[in-house]
């Protein structure tokens, strides 16, 4: 579902007078990580090795166990929305591609993407991050449908095998014993049908060795969000957002470990100091609902940070808390991953212990056009929150990649509008 | 030909006054279940000794459903939480609502906390078809809303009463394939509209009844000379094509469709459950993974454009109408690869929108005549 | 032999004579369209400047938005049709049609004798039509006609990225409040009606000459940024927003020929 190493956004993005703030060691290692993940892929291409392209929440472990190279489209359309490169992509897809402006937008500017790589269209690919042509796809539907249409097309296009783990969306609190034997038996075939195609064989002591890694690295970035409880927060929240790529593209690699095991290390360092990279004073905490609206990161950040708003807590700190221990675990872990549990008792649960426990004074719904799998519930869940937290929330209209769905005016005004209440709040409680 | 008027007259009343239909049914004591869109598990229902009925929308202005849908959410969806929301639903014992699209997820949250006076069944069907694992998921996907349904209704039902629900539904099937072709024939009598009525009026009645007057049509049509359409043919493909206003237009232009692969419509009826191979869950879960060329379920290949070429020439039509519903990804995901294939083979095609909120079609009017003066 | 063709829109009437099916002998475009004066004032001055009478036409096509509300005629077809055949008879080369409107935009792709092969419309948004431009010209107080003009003077045009007219009035209103060239303006709104409906023309492919035609081809900004967008150039003929009363009064006597040889 997410992103990339930002570090392009920062650099086009701020003006050339003020004096930058140098980058943290951890984002130096993560756009290496970034860059190496692009790179490794290129090379293994070239090597003649099979490359594949993978949906965020396929069970990675599967792929770093057989040591393939992946690559996640996903976290790759986004960077190229935040780096402000999807018009041309956008236009091809909607244009001599045929598709309808509905389709969201991580999918657009990657059908447009592989249809240059597979020599139907001729767009140029930006810089920062190129993708190889994949041999496979791997793809799992916990995230949304959309991903198995979408994935369904660059098969056929391309002339290439998927390796799909349906995993069945969970409109009860848990995940029904019937869908984990049903997993199971799709990720035991996939690892005999994967083996069989790349020619890789399966290791259980690396599987083990994969999964502790991953399983650390979980820890890392639940125990890093959950430094954001402190008061002010250490972070400016939004930079999180950039340590997922890490997450999604990288969960069962060592590199991560090191990555998170710095980022944990710089922010209790803020905490020790009481200091924060958030650039102004904390006057209020918020959460963040959804993902980030990356092409205007920069305007959110900044009318944010014009009232002292700081994202403390978002959708995404229990994201990766796939925890388990064989693959019986990981059927049932996986199952149960993104909003395949997120039917509107465990969304809202959820929710409510994040703003329990980063003290939140307000949320903001980020309404992103192209994920309706979130949109079409998200009223009634803001609706049961607000009664049960009592505090205030507004939604704005934006896209995870999409530029063309979005108002500056419009995001100023509900944000405004919530400081207001959020003031009033705050002022009654100081009152007593 | 008294007989003929009349059953397409019943069929047209249902299709007009649903609600008359529930009201029917409920009076004789008889249970109602409502079906979503598009492919719910209607004979277990059946086999329990209760009613299945359709829900797809309707013409509605919405209000109570702002509330609960962005506007960039499938219409059907749409007026479908309008409808339950203002109590135009009551009577229904619960609802069954299929996993089949990201909408339909959130769907299943909305009614729960919106409409909780009715009762919400959520079924997912499974996608990887080409796992045997997924017969067994389905299977016990199937007892669940079994159980739910006894739970709800205290109605339930036997292996027995399974196996001739299915029989039943299998010979449904048959009729209304036999109808689509004997329809071809008397293209003067079966209008756009009238074939439109024949088809989704079975999802108002308890399906041996609607068997019943298919065939009775069957045959009476079969009883006339067969009629030389001299207009342009056509294939339609989407979810729906519908209300009467829209399919009118095909026949102010002097346009027959002569075939469909329309989720409301054919996609219901051309695929049997088999006669073997297990018990009646275990022949319906089967049934599930024969299923062939629709949108919403995952199938490698992208076989819906040939399979639109083949309908085109199966039926001498001229091109393909696409009626796109509103919103729809999954229609969306396809459409490409479809037109391709048409254009590859020859065949002219067309988009229109399906909106259930639209309530003027000037614009549709514009493209189905200029279609017709192409084809 | 005369036939007669009349298109009546929505914000303009257009009336042609033509002669043998190949001369036209009047012309006329009144700026009122269906339910006003226009369809009949256009019809009576197009039969006083051909110094001809009604009875002397051969056949009468009627087409666009007023057409099923025409009595007189002998038949109505849908202005898409009429408008291929009428810029194919202006423009013979011309394979793709890009037709911006008030109201509709629509891409056309022809065969070489006029024919209609494929059509791409745009008919339920504002954006990428004539009501954007209308909109967008209001709050820059520029007259309509002197946009085009205007913004080619631009060097550097601004964005305007939003594809919903309400969104983009405000970007362009914050636009303008933060000084930027009036020109600018002007040329970042060409630039996102050109994207718009190239995506949507490109969508039937780009086969050579493309043409422009309705009546924001008139202006000039729009058809640059289009030829910038399809990467190609973009014909426009001065007579292009009567194609559809054209092809209607060409079809009209490929009909009545048609019949007499039958």
């Amino acid at each position: 579902m997410i992103e990339n190493g930002t570090t392009q956004v920062n650099a086009a993005a701020a003006p050339a007078q003020k004096p930058k703030r140098p980058k943290p060691k951890s984002m130096q290692m993560l756009n290496e990580q970034t860059t190496a993940l692009f790179e490794n892929a290129r090379l293994a291409k070239e090597r003649g090795e099979k490359v594949g392209w993978s949906a965020s929440i396929f069970p990675q472990e599967i792929a770093e166990t057989l040591g393939l190279n992946v690559l996640y489209p996903e976290n790759h359309s986004a960077g190229i929305a935040a780096r402000h490169q999807a018009d041309p992509f956008l236009q091809e897809c909607e244009g001599p591609l045929g598709y309808s402006n509905d389709l969201c937008a991580y999918a657009k500017v990657n059908l447009a993407y592989a249809s240059v790589l597979n020599n139907e269209s001729e767009v140029e690919l930006p810089d920062g991050g190129k993708m190889v042509k994949p041999d496979f796809l791997l793809l799992t539907n916990n995230i949304c449908n959309q991903l198995t249409k979408w994935y369904e097309n660059l098969a056929y296009q391309m002339n290439i095998p998927i390796f799909f783990i349906d995993t069945c969306y969970n409109p009860c609190d848990y995940v029904t014993e019937t869908r984990v034997r049903y997993v199971r038996a799709q990720i035991d075939q996939l690892i005999k049908d994967l083996c069989a195609f790349t020619g890789k064989t399966w290791d259980d002591k690396r599987f083990k060795e994969v999964m502790k890694i991953s399983q650390r690295n979980s820890y890392l970035w639940e125990r890093a969000n959950n430094l954001m409880d402190h008061k002010p927060a250490p972070l400016s929240g939004f930079e999180l957002f950039n340590y997922m790529s890490a997450m999604v593209c990288n969960r069962g690699k060592i590199s991560s470990t090191a990555v998170l095991e710095q980022l944990n290390q710089e922010i209790e360092e803020h905490i020790k100091e009481g200091n924060s990279t958030y650039p102004v004073k904390e006057e209020y905490r918020i959460s963040w609902d959804g993902i980030a609206c990356w092409p205007y990161l920069r305007h959110n950040l900044h009318t944010l940070k014009q009232y002292g708003i700081n994202m403390v807590a978002s959708s995404y700190g229990k994201a990766w808390a796939i925890e388990y221990e064989d693959l019986d675990g990981m059927a049932r872990a996986y199952c149960f991953a993104s909003t395949n549990g997120d039917n509107a008792t465990t969304m809202i649960s959820r929710r409510m212990e994040a703003l329990k426990k980063f003290d939140c004074e307000g949320t903001i719904y980020h309404v992103n056009r192209s994920c309706k799998v979130m949109d079409c519930q998200m009223m009634e869940v803001q609706r049961q929150i607000s009664a049960q937290a009592g505090i205030p929330f507004t939604s704005f209209d934006g896209d995870q990649a999409d530029y063309r769905n979005y108002s500056e005016a419009q995001f100023e005004t509900r944000i405004q509008g919530l400081v207001e209440v959020m003031k009033q709040n705050k002022e009654a409680k100081m009152n007593g | 030909m008294a007989d003929l008027k009349s059953n397409i007259a019943f069929l047209q009343e249902a299709c007009k006054n649903p609600r008359a239909r529930l009201d029917y049914y409920l009076k004789q004591g008889k249970k109602v279940v409502g079906c979503f869109p598009v492919y719910t598990p209607e004979e277990l229902i059946h086999a329990s000794g209760m009613i299945p009925m359709g829900l797809w929308g309707g013409q509605t202005q919405l209000k109570l459903a702002k509330s609960y849908l962005p506007p960039f959410a499938c219409p059907i969806m749409q007026s479908n939480m309008e409808l339950g929301l203002s109590g135009a639903y009551q009577g229904l014992s619960a609802v069954i609502i299929p996993v089949l699209c990201d909408t339909f997820r959130c769907m299943t949250q909305n009614w729960r906390f919106g409409v909780p006076s009715i009762p919400m069944i959520p079924i997912v069907y499974p996608q990887n078809r080409k796992s045997p694992a997924s017969v067994d998921y389905l299977i016990s996907e199937y007892e669940n809303v079994l159980t739910m349904l006894t739970t709800i209704t205290g109605k339930m039902m036997n292996e027995k009463a399974l196996a001739e629900t299915i029989a039943i539904y299998n010979e449904h099937n048959a009729v209304m394939r036999e109808f689509a072709k004997v329809a071809n024939d008397h293209l003067d009598i079966v209008t756009p509209q009238v074939r439109h009525t024949v088809m989704k009026s079975a999802f108002f009645y308890e399906k041996s009844e609607h068997t019943a007057i298919v065939r009775e049509i069957v045959e009476e049509l079969k009883k006339l000379p067969a009629y030389q359409f001299t207009g342009k043919k056509v294939i339609l493909t989407g979810i729906t094509c519908e209300p009467d206003e829209l399919l009118n237009i095909f026949t102010e232009n002097h346009m027959a469709v002569v075939g469909d692969d329309l989720a409301q419509e054919m996609r219901q009826y051309r695929t049997d459950t088999p006669e073997k191979g297990g018990g009646g869950l275990k022949r319906l879960a089967l049934q599930w993974n024969s299923r062939h060329g629709c949108s919403l379920i995952y199938e490698e290949g992208k076989p819906r454009g040939k399979m639109l070429v083949n309908l085109c020439k199966e039926n001498g039509a001229g091109g393909v109408v696409t009626c796109m519903m509103k919103f729809c990804d999954p229609e969306e995901y396809d459409q490409p690869y479809f037109e391709a294939d048409l254009r590859e083979a020859g065949y002219p095609y067309l988009t229109i929108e399906i909106d259930q909120q639209n309530t003027s079609y000037e614009q549709i009017r514009t493209r189905i005549q200029t279609f017709s003066e192409m084809i | 032999m005369y036939t007669f063709g009349i298109d009546i829109g929505s914000t303009s009437s257009k009336a042609v004579i033509l002669k043998d099916g190949k001369e036209i002998i009047a012309h006329q475009v009144i700026s009122l369209g269906t339910g006003t004066i226009g369809p009949k004032e256009a019809k009576e001055q197009v039969f006083e400047e051909a110094s001809i009478s009604p009875e002397e036409i051969s056949y009468t096509i009627v087409t666009g938005y007023g057409r099923m509300k025409c009595d007189y005629a002998d038949e109505q077809i849908s202005e898409l049709s009429c408008h291929a055949k009428g810029i194919h008879y202006l423009l013979p080369t011309v394979r793709t049609v890009i037709d911006i409107g008030g109201q509709d935009a629509k891409a056309l792709r022809i065969d070489d004798k006029g024919r209609l092969i494929q059509f791409q419309m745009n008919d339920k948004c504002a954006a990428g039509t004539g009501r954007f431009l209308d909109v967008m010209a209001k709050i820059l107080n520029v007259d309509i006609n002197d946009l085009g003009p205007l913004s080619e003077k631009s060097n550097h045009p601004a964005s305007i990225s939003n594809t919903c007219t309400v969104f983009a009035e405000s970007e362009v209103i914050s636009k303008l409040s933060s000084d930027i060239p009036l020109e600018d303006i002007a040329a970042g709104i060409h630039e996102s009606v050109a994207k718009r409906v190239a995506g949507m023309a490109l969508r039937i492919g780009k086969t050579p000459d493309v043409a422009m035609s309705g009546g924001v081809a008139l202006n000039i900004g729009v058809v640059h940024a289009m030829e910038r967008e399809m990467e190609c150039p973009v014909l426009v003929h001065p007579l292009c927003q009567s194609a559809g009363a054209i092809g209607a009064a060409i079809l009209a006597w490929e009909k009545f020929t048609k019949e007499k040889v039958r």
